[in-house]
């Protein structure tokens, strides 16, 4: 069975479980922290990615050209040559930041403005969270992340209510975690 | 000569005075012996009359019969009540109670001599009673107490049948089958056993989930969603079959309301609609639905497959949201012949999947919006899963030879999820 967000989440927080334990007895825990964040940020692309998905499987007509060329992660160009000429064409990848899909879920299936939700609380700790990961996958001289134990609990949870925020405005239900 | 009198809350009837008096004239009884008044009531209800005595138990289990009939016109003998369990303990103890001595009361019975006069009896309530005291009467031969309904129309026969019940809960399946026969006869039944989900002499089962059989539910489910399905195919071109979510029918259980009770009003419209005796379309997706049923239930119990041989997994088709999805796309690709010919196709089977449903995958599959609760795809009869299942098959018709597996079922089960999740959004 693939993983599901919950799986993501569920191993992010036995990372950071192993990690308090490690801290408590002094040893060294980035090593466990590191993870723990990784896969919490996997949580949140996994149900963002998957809910993209869902609109994806959707007949086409459903959406115009340019919310699909989003939604597949596709350059659209304009042809002015060959057999297309005239037409708009899918060409090459253009990938699209986690908030901009959320973003686009949001006013697409939400129920609530998406808004509400830049500019809050829960936005800035996801911001926050963020910066920890990019920190740790495109390491920098100068720019370390903040590996306490406090801080990696927080974004686990931050990953966990955005999923949740999402859940209740795209299903109006809650998601169990 | 026995004395009959009304009771005051009775209307005075003389057929059912001479319907009294021909039963106390054949019948032995102790008022009778006694030279005892009869009082004949009338039910509030339902308007039957009835009178209340004792029976010897000889003389009982030589008159009863435990095959009563709803529909007594009826030449075919189709017995209406439940099967008997005589390995139960509440049985056994019944009948070690009736050596002893026991005697029973308020057994309800249908005096009634126009099939098998000789067994004039036609037991509605406490037909185990009725067995325990026949077999023990060499041993005690005690009275017991008797409430003799006289004159019964068909609707009343029903509503004795299922009140005499109310104390040993009749299953749905045994109160829909006595619903079907009593407002419809038996054209269910029949169509059932012309297409071949029932033997030829067969009837429903009692209880559906014991005879791994189709029951009077799920079969008006087929028929309903067939119908439902195909006036929505007629309004559809064929490029726009993808772009909703339908929602197949789960038939009701008839409902006991002010006229009594009434049947699944869908099913009620559409059976005085159609003939579906004499529809071919619908004779033909009935066997189509069979031939994969039995393909399904071939797959799953040859010994040389890899699945598991569960009742679930061989009687997947049958699963009420597989078979009300399925029957509602073969209803909506009527007009959509190309995709009727791929849906009416059973579907590809594999070295990995052995089975046309694909039920072991089908019963893991987990969309990220379910539950953790959630038993997978086609294993209940709610909405969500009659909408997922209907989708599935209207994907796997887009292709002449599909197989179920796991992508096919996230397509389907994403779509829709993503066609509700638009329709609740701002778009």
């Amino acid at each position: 069975m693939p993983l599901d967000f919950r799986d993501y989440l569920a191993y992010a927080k036995k990372y950071l479980s192993l990690a308090e334990e490690a801290a408590g007895r002094r040893e060294d825990s980035r090593w466990l922290l590191i993870p723990s964040i990784v896969l919490a940020w996997a949580a949140v692309e996994s149900f963002v990615n998957n809910r993209c998905d869902d609109l994806s499987s959707v007949p086409q007509e459903k959406f115009d050209l340019h919310e699909r060329a989003f939604l597949l992660e596709r350059r659209l160009r304009f042809s002015d040559r060959g057999a297309q000429i005239g037409q708009f064409v899918f060409e090459g990848k253009e990938y699209q930041t986690q908030e901009n899909k959320i973003f686009f879920l949001l006013s697409k299936m939400g129920a609530r403005k998406a808004t509400g939700l830049k500019g809050g609380d829960l936005w800035r700790r996801f911001r926050k969270f963020k910066d920890t990961r990019d920190s740790l996958l495109h390491p920098k001289r100068g720019k370390p992340a903040d590996l306490r134990p406090q801080t990696v609990r927080k974004h686990v949870q931050t990953a966990g209510q955005l999923i949740q925020e999402i859940s209740k405005r795209i299903w109006k239900k809650s998601v169990d975690l | 000569m026995t004395r009959v009198m009304f009771d005051e809350k009775a209307k005075k009837s003389s057929q059912a005075e001479k319907s009294a008096s021909e039963f106390f004239d054949r019948v032995a009884t102790l008022e009778a012996k006694h030279d005892m008044p009869i009082i004949i009531f009338q039910d509030g209800a339902s308007g039957a009359y009835y009178t209340k005595c004792s029976l010897l138990a000889s003389d009982a289990a030589k008159l009863c019969d435990l095959n009563a009939k709803l529909d007594v016109g009826s030449p075919e003998g189709y017995r209406a009540n439940r099967q008997l369990f005589l390995k139960h303990l509440t049985y056994q103890r019944m009948e070690s109670d009736a050596v002893k001595g026991r005697e029973f009361n308020d057994i309800i019975v249908e005096y009634n001599t126009e099939y098998d006069p000789a067994t004039p009896l036609k037991v509605w309530g406490g037909q185990h009673r009725i067995r325990a005291i026949s077999i023990a009467y060499s041993k005690s031969n005690r009275y017991h107490g008797f409430r003799v309904y006289f004159d019964l129309g068909k609707d009343q026969r029903t509503e004795v049948a299922l009140i005499s019940n109310t104390n040993i809960a009749v299953s749905n399946d045994t109160f829909d089958r006595m619903i079907e026969e009593t407002i419809f006869g038996g054209i269910l039944r029949k169509w059932c056993q012309k297409v071949g989900f029932l033997g030829s002499n067969e009837d429903f089962p009692d209880v559906g989930s014991r005879s791994e059989k189709i029951t009077v539910k799920r079969a008006r489910s087929f028929v309903i969603n067939f119908y439902l399905g195909r006036e929505r195919g007629k309004k559809l071109k064929t490029a726009k079959l993808d772009q909703h979510v339908y929602e197949p029918y789960l038939a009701e259980t008839g409902l006991k309301g002010g006229a009594g009770i009434t049947p699944d009003p869908n099913y009620d419209r559409i059976m005085s609609t159609h003939d579906i005796l004499v529809d071919s379309a619908l004779l033909k997706a009935g066997e189509r639905f069979l031939a994969l049923h039995n393909a399904q239930h071939r797959a799953v119990t040859d010994p040389k497959t890899a699945v598991k041989n569960m009742k679930s997994y061989r009687n997947k088709a049958l699963i009420e949201s597989v078979l009300c999805g399925w029957s509602y796309v073969a209803g909506l690709l009527q007009s959509h012949p190309q995709r009727l010919n791929n849906h009416y196709r059973i579907p590809r089977t594999s070295r990995r999947i052995p089975d046309p449903l694909n039920a072991q995958e089908m019963s893991k599959y987990k969309h990220d919006k379910d539950d953790p609760t959630y038993r997978g795809l086609g294993t209940r009869s709610a909405l969500k899963d009659r909408q997922r299942i209907a989708q599935l098959f209207l994907a796997k018709s887009l292709q002449e030879n599909v197989l179920i597996d796991p992508r096919l079922m996230d397509r389907a089960v994403s779509q829709v999820v993503g066609l509700i999740s638009l329709s609740e959004g701002y778009a």
